[in-house]
């Protein structure tokens, strides 16, 4: 029970040039049990890239916290850094390098 | 009943003469405040003055025309005939102040603020003189630091209160807070006119809003007032004002999870609540909030 409304606040910052898909600097609060997906789902949602057309199709994103890869979820990412979800986790994002099909598996 | 602890079994995180000096500067800082907070509450507080006549008396205001009858055919013997100005009973209340002493606390740098807020609200309360004080704090645990039974006094007991906090728990459970008030305020319950409110201080990060507000109405019914001071970060860029919440909802056409991003505040489940970002704002928002819940609870 516990587990499925625990959650953490986050900034979501970006190197990205392209000011298009830049999101507000505004904290979020979003569920621990998010990974990459979850937050690049978050990300096109903030960009309003949630449609078919080609400029508002979805963007794949990948996640770094610390300057290091997001391969888990928040939650792992907080317990294995000793931290808990009393932090606020700043959260860079970038345009996906990885191919689609290996990004799936994290 | 063990979330609660008992004092006497732990030991404070922080030493006395440390928490003196930091109770010494927060008192300092919110002297002229305090007075100014007391004023505020008296007249919310204050009995409204009755204006009914009420009888039967042997000597009174006015006569009660419907005595005067029974008055003469008794032979004068059933002399309570005098309707008298009814004095106003004196408001009793209750004051649970419940402190966040969770580690965002620290983060967001809002201790400072949340010391001189306890400091403020516990001498003018003080200074009110009616009504019970107990100083709550809340994390993981919920531990009372200050009980009701206990008179209050800056020189001791505010040192004694601040020991207690040391913002470092690694979790804020309001739900648990909530609960547990609920229970402290119930024994505590001596006679059914009491007023019980509890004013949290907190930087207002908190889980499961839909739990919460099933709690908060349950305060209601029973007559316990929840006052929510939210101590904004003074970095604007990390405001709760602007804050968002990402949420999922079920479509049931479609089985399937939406997601949905709405303003944090937007649900806050707490219905009286303040934003404040300076110690000096707090006891103007305090008798705002109180003001609008008394009339509130009068109107229904
Ligand atoms: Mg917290």
């Amino acid at each position: 029970m516990t587990e499925d409304i625990s959650q953490v606040k986050i900034k979501l910052v970006s190197k990205e040039e392209d000011e298009t898909l830049r999101v507000p600097e505004a904290p979020l609060f979003v569920p621990v049990s998010l990974k990459r997906y979850g937050l690049s789902e978050v990300v096109n949602h903030l960009l309003g890239r949630d449609g078919q057309a080609e400029e508002t199709r979805p963007i794949s994103f990948d996640f770094l916290i610390g300057e290091k890869l997001l391969r888990t979820t928040l939650d792992d990412y907080l317990v294995k850094n000793g931290l808990s979800n009393e932090t606020l986790l700043e959260v860079e994002y970038t345009r996906s390098a990885l191919p689609p099909s290996f990004l799936a598996a994290f | 009943y063990d979330v609660v602890q008992d004092l006497d079994t732990q030991s404070p995180p922080r030493d006395f003469e440390e928490a003196r000096e930091l109770w010494r500067v927060s008192d300092q800082a919110t002297q002229e405040l305090a007075s100014g907070l007391c004023e505020q509450l008296r007249l919310i507080l204050e009995p409204t003055k009755s204006t009914k006549l009420k009888g039967d008396y042997k000597t009174g205001k006015r006569l009660n025309m419907k005595r005067i009858i029974p008055y003469i055919a008794s032979d004068f013997r059933k002399d309570k005939i005098w309707l008298r100005r009814t004095k106003p009973s004196k408001r009793e209340y209750q004051v649970m102040l419940a402190i966040d002493d969770s580690k965002s606390m620290y983060e967001s740098g809002s201790v400072e603020l949340a010391f001189n807020a306890v400091a403020l609200v516990c001498k003018a309360l003080n200074q009110l003189e009616s009504g019970d004080l107990s100083v709550v704090r809340f994390g993981e645990d919920v531990k009372v630091v200050h009980s009701f039974d206990k008179p209050f006094n800056g020189h001791d007991s505010g040192p004694k209160i601040f020991q207690w906090f040391d913002f470092q728990q690694t979790r804020t459970d309001v739900r648990q807070l909530c609960e547990s008030s609920l229970n402290i305020f119930e024994e505590h319950k001596v006679n059914t006119d009491l007023w019980q409110l509890q004013i949290i201080i907190s930087d207002g990060v908190c889980e499961d809003h839909e739990t919460l507000k099933k709690l908060v109405r349950k305060a209601r019914e029973e007559r316990i007032m929840l006052v929510f001071v939210i101590i904004d970060t003074l970095n604007s860029e990390e405001s709760i004002i602007d804050m968002s919440q990402v949420k999922y909802n079920l479509d049931p056409e479609t089985n399937s999870m939406n997601l949905e991003v709405k303003k944090y505040l937007e649900t806050f489940p707490f219905d009286f609540y303040v934003v404040v970002r300076n110690i000096n704002e707090l006891p103007e928002m305090l008798s705002l909030i109180l003001r609008q819940y008394f009339s509130e609870v009068a109107s229904t």
